[in-house]
C-alpha cells in the first residue's frame, strides 16, 4: 500500500518556528551563522542539514556575514526597461563593489534582486526593508549617504 | 476495499482504491520506469521519468504518486509519453559527468539503464556540469556528487528506513545539493555502517570503498533498441 | 471605459490606520451578516453563484474550493491569504494592502465561518516587509472592535523566494521548510497545512468576498464574460505613459488597458500575466482581458518598438531559473538548459539546432512539471518562437 497520505504529514510542527527564528538572528547578526544554526537545530529537533538547507533556500537569508546594509537592486524586465543597468553601474560606482560583494569597511553589501514588486515606480531598488523608487543616477548618491 | 475499474494501455483492469497508478500497472507487469520511487519509500515525485498520460488530463501525471480512479484511461507507454522521457533522461545527461567507462556502478545504474532502453544518445543540450570532489573520508560511503541526479531517494531512505537524518537538501534551482550538515564532506562521525542509501542510490554517487570490480556484480547491462 | 471599483472601492477613499473610516463604509456589514443567521453553507452558496474564480493566475472556481474544505468533517482547519505577490511586473497586491487591509480582514473571516477554520495566515512577501506594521495595526484594530472573535489571523512573513507564491510550496513555507512544491492529489482543501483542510486565496480573491456577501451572488454574476465574473485588477509597467494599478469589468480588451488608460504608444507586444505569461504581439492587442482568452495575475508589461524580444524572453527564462525551487527535473534542468541557449541568442549568436532544442525542452516542461512554475514557465519562449519566429531565424543566418 502507499504512504500518499500517510508519513509525509507526520511531522515536526515546532518546526513552523523556523523562518521566523532564522529572520530574527540574520536580522540581529546580519547574517546566520553556524552556531546560531546548531542551536536552532536543537532547539527545535531538527538535522542540522534541514536548518541549513532552509537558511540557503531563501534569498534574504546569508550564511556569511553581510554589511551593515543591504542593497538590492531590482533587476527583473520592469526595471530592466526603465534603465536600471544604469543604476547598477552608478551603485558600483559610488561603493567601488560589484554584486555579491561587501565594502571592505562593512558598510555595504550589494545584490541584484528579482521583481520587488514596485513596478509602476521603475528602477527600484531596497536598502535593508527600505524601498526606493523612481530612481536616477543623482538620487543614489544621495539615498546612500543616509546609511552609515 | 472498494474495487476500482481502470484502462492502462487498453487492458481493461480492476484494483484496490488507494493504490497509485505505478502499483497497478507494476501489479499487471507493465513497466514505468521511474528515478526516484522505490516501493519501499514515500512517493517523492521529483524524477518525473514515471510520468504518464491520462485521458482528459492536461498534463502528463507522476504515476508513482497519483491514486487511482474510478474510469482512468491511461498510456503509460505513448509516443507522447515516451519522447516526454526521453527529453527527460536526456536533461539529465546532459549535466551529469557521463564518465560510464570510469564508474564502478556502470553496470549496474538504473539511470544508464533507462537513458539505454529509451534510445536515449549522447546529450545534444549543452548546459553545466555539476563538479564535485569526491568525498571518501568515511570508511563506510564514497560520495561522488558529480554523478548525483537529484532524486532523494537517499535522503528518503535515511529517514524512512533507518530513522536518520543524516541528508537534506541545500541551495535552490539548479544548485541544489543533497548534503550534510552545513554542506559537509561526510565522515566517519555522521554516518554508520548501513549502506541502506547505497543501495538506493541509481547512479554511481554513492558507492562503498572496495575492491576494483567489486561493485560491477550486478546483473550485466542489456542493451535494448 | 469599463473601469468599475469593487476590489479598490476602499482604496485612496479610507485611512488604511483607521478602522472607523471603514466602518463608515460598511466595513464589517458582511460579516455580521454572515454571522448572523446565514449558514455555512449559504455563504458558500452565494460565492459559488457569484461564479468568483481566483485572482492569483489559476483562475479556479474560489465557490468550489471553500465547498470542498468546508466538507470536510475535521476541527482543525485554515484559510490562508497568499500575500507573496512575486510575479514579474505585479503590484497590485502591495497596492491594495497598503491601502485597504480592512476588506482583507473582513474576508478571511468570512472565510473562516464559511469552511469552519478558527485560523487564519497571511502569508506576506519579504520585499513587502514594510507594510507589516500596517497589517498589524489593522488586525489590531479589528481584534478590539471585536470582529476576530472566533477567527485569529496571523501574519507569515517570507524570505525571499517566488516559488512560494504556489499554493503549496507556500504551505511548506509556513511550516517553516524549503519552499519546496508537493504532488497533487491530495490537494489542499482535502489536506494542506500540516495535512488539515486548507483554503488558500489571493488577496485580490478575497477582497471580492465582502462584496459578494453583502450584495449577494447574483450582482456579482451580472458583471463580466460566461466564465470571468466580476473585476479584474491590472498591474500596468513597462513603455506607458501612466503606469499603476486599474480595475476593470472582465473582458475589457487588452487594448483599453494599455492604450486607453495607460497611455502606451508604438507598442509592439505585451507580456500578460507576469514570467510566466503570455506574450502578445501587437496585432493581437484587441484580445478580451478574461479567462476564456488571457488574465494570469494581472500582471501587464508593455514593450515598445525598440525592445528585442529575445533579450526580454532571455531575462524572463533568468528569472524563472533562478526561482526554480529544484525539486523536479524538467523545470531544474529545463530552464538551466533554455538560458543557456537564449543567452547564446542574445549575444548574437545561435545555432541551426537551437530552435529545435527549445521546442522540445519546452513540451517536456510543460507536461511534466510538478507545479505551475516549471509547466508554464516555457510559454514566453514558445510565444516568442510563435509570433517573432524570425528574428530567431535571422540571428542563426547571421551567426
Amino acid at each position: 500500500m502507499n504512504k500518499i497520505n500517510g508519513e509525509i504529514y507526520m511531522q515536526n510542527k515546532e518546526q513552523k518556528e523556523l523562518l521566523v527564528r532564522l529572520g530574527e538572528a540574520q536580522n540581529k547578526f546580519g547574517y546566520l551563522s553556524e552556531k546560531v544554526m546548531i542551536e536552532l537545530a536543537e532547539s527545535l529537533d531538527m538535522s542540522i542539514s534541514d536548518v541549513y538547507g532552509v537558511a540557503t533556500f531563501y534569498s534574504f537569508f546569508s550564511i556569511r556575514p553581510q554589511g551593515r546594509n543591504i542593497i538590492r537592486i531590482c533587476k527583473s524586465v520592469p526595471c530592466f526597461l526603465k534603465n536600471s543597468q544604469v543604476i547598477i553601474e552608478t551603485v558600483e560606482k559610488e561603493i567601488g563593489i560589484k554584486p555579491g560583494e561587501t565594502t571592505p569597511n562593512g558598510k555595504f553589501s550589494f545584490h541584484l534582486t528579482n521583481c520587488i514588486g514596485v513596478c509602476d515606480k521603475a528602477p527600484a531598488m531596497m536598502i535593508n526593508s527600505e524601498v526606493y523608487i523612481d530612481l536616477t543616477p543623482n538620487k543614489i548618491s544621495q539615498i546612500l549617504k543616509a546609511h552609515k | 476495499m472498494e474495487q476500482i475499474a481502470l484502462t492502462i494501455n487498453d487492458r481493461q483492469l480492476s484494483a484496490s482504491s488507494g493504490m497509485t497508478i505505478l502499483e497497478v500497472a507494476k501489479e499487471n507487469s507493465i513497466d514505468i520506469p521511474a528515478l526516484c520511487y522505490r516501493q519501499e519509500l514515500s512517493p517523492i515525485g521529483a524524477c518525473r521519468i514515471c510520468v504518464v498520460e491520462v485521458e482528459r488530463s492536461e498534463t502528463l501525471v507522476g504515476s508513482c504518486h497519483t491514486p487511482i480512479a474510478q474510469g482512468m484511461v491511461i498510456h503509460t507507454h505513448s509516443k507522447k509519453v515516451l519522447q516526454v522521457r526521453k527529453t527527460m533522461v536526456e536533461l539529465l545527461l546532459a549535466s551529469h559527468c557521463g564518465n560510464c567507462f570510469m564508474c564502478d556502478k556502470a553496470n549496474i545504474c538504473e539511470l544508464r539503464s533507462i537513458a539505454t532502453d529509451l534510445e536515449v544518445g549522447l546529450p545534444r543540450f549543452q548546459v553545466k556540469k555539476r563538479y564535485y570532489p569526491v568525498e571518501d573520508a568515511s570508511p563506510f560511503i564514497v560520495r561522488d556528487l558529480t554523478k548525483c541526479i537529484l532524486c532523494r531517494r537517499c535522503v528518503s531512505a535515511c529517514n524512512e528506513i533507518k530513522k536518520e537524518k543524516v541528508f537534506g537538501i541545500a541551495y535552490r534551482g539548479f544548485d541544489s545539493k543533497v548534503v550534510v550538515d552545513f554542506d559537509q564532506p561526510i565522515d566517519k562521525d555522521v554516518c554508520r555502517d548501513c549502506d541502506v542509501c547505497i543501495s538506493f542510490c541509481p547512479t554511481g554517487a554513492l558507492s562503498k570503498h572496495g575492491e576494483i570490480g567489486e561493485e560491477k556484480k550486478g546483473e550485466p547491462l542489456i542493451i535494448s533498441g | 471605459m469599463a473601469q468599475q471599483r469593487i476590489v479598490l472601492r476602499n482604496c485612496g477613499v479610507i485611512d488604511p490606520m483607521q478602522i472607523s473610516t471603514y466602518l463608515d463604509r460598511d466595513g464589517f456589514k458582511a460579516l455580521k451578516k454572515a454571522l448572523a443567521g446565514v449558514t455555512q453553507e449559504q455563504i458558500i452558496d452565494e460565492i459559488k453563484l457569484s461564479g468568483l474564480r481566483g485572482r492569483g493566475g489559476a483562475g479556479f472556481p474560489c465557490g468550489l474550493k471553500w465547498e470542498l474544505a468546508g466538507k470536510a468533517q475535521v476541527d482543525e482547519k485554515y484559510v490562508i491569504c497568499n500575500a507573496d505577490e512575486g510575479e514579474i511586473g505585479t503590484f497590485k497586491d502591495r497596492y491594495i494592502l497598503e491601502r485597504d487591509p480592512f476588506t482583507l480582514i473582513e474576508a478571511m473571516a468570512i472565510a473562516g465561518y464559511a469552511i469552519g477554520a478558527k485560523r487564519g495566515y497571511i502569508y506576506l512577501r519579504a520585499e513587502y516587509h514594510c507594510l507589516l506594521d500596517l497589517l498589524k495595526n489593522a488586525i489590531g484594530q479589528a481584534k478590539e472592535g471585536g470582529f476576530l472573535d472566533q477567527f485569529d489571523i496571523d501574519i507569515r512573513e517570507g524570505a525571499g523566494a517566488y516559488i512560494c507564491g504556489e499554493e503549496s510550496a507556500l504551505m511548506d513555507s509556513i511550516e517553516g521548510k524549503r519552499g519546496e512544491v508537493r504532488y497533487r492529489p491530495p490537494f489542499p482543501p482535502s489536506r494542506g497545512l500540516w495535512g488539515k483542510p486548507t483554503i488558500i486565496n489571493n488577496v485580490e480573491t478575497l477582497m471580492n468576498i465582502p462584496q459578494i456577501i453583502f450584495n449577494g451572488g447574483h450582482w456579482f454574476s451580472q458583471l463580466g464574460t460566461e466564465q470571468s465574473k466580476g473585476t479584474k485588477v491590472f498591474s500596468v509597467s513597462g513603455d506607458v505613459k501612466k503606469p499603476g494599478v486599474y480595475e476593470l469589468v472582465l473582458g475589457s480588451r487588452l487594448r483599453e488597458l494599455v492604450e486607453g488608460l495607460a497611455l502606451a504608444e508604438k507598442v509592439k507586444m505585451v507580456q500578460v500575466g507576469g514570467a510566466t505569461g503570455r506574450i502578445i504581439p501587437y496585432e493581437m492587442i484587441d484580445m478580451p482581458l478574461a479567462f476564456e482568452s488571457i488574465l494570469g495575475a494581472g500582471a501587464i508589461i508593455v514593450f515598445n518598438e525598440t525592445r528585442d524580444i529575445i533579450d526580454i524572453v532571455y531575462r524572463v527564462m533568468e528569472f524563472l531559473a533562478e526561482e526554480c525551487c529544484g525539486k523536479c527535473t524538467p523545470c531544474r534542468e529545463g530552464t538551466e538548459v533554455m538560458v543557456e541557449i537564449l543567452e547564446r541568442f542574445s549575444r548574437g549568436g545561435g545555432l541551426e539546432t537551437d530552435i529545435s532544442l527549445l521546442e522540445e525542452v519546452a513540451s517536456a516542461m510543460m507536461l511534466s512539471s510538478l507545479c505551475g512554475l516549471g509547466q508554464a514557465a516555457p510559454i514566453p519562449v514558445v510565444n516568442s518562437l510563435q509570433y517573432f519566429r524570425s528574428v530567431y531565424e535571422n540571428r542563426i543566418r547571421q551567426n
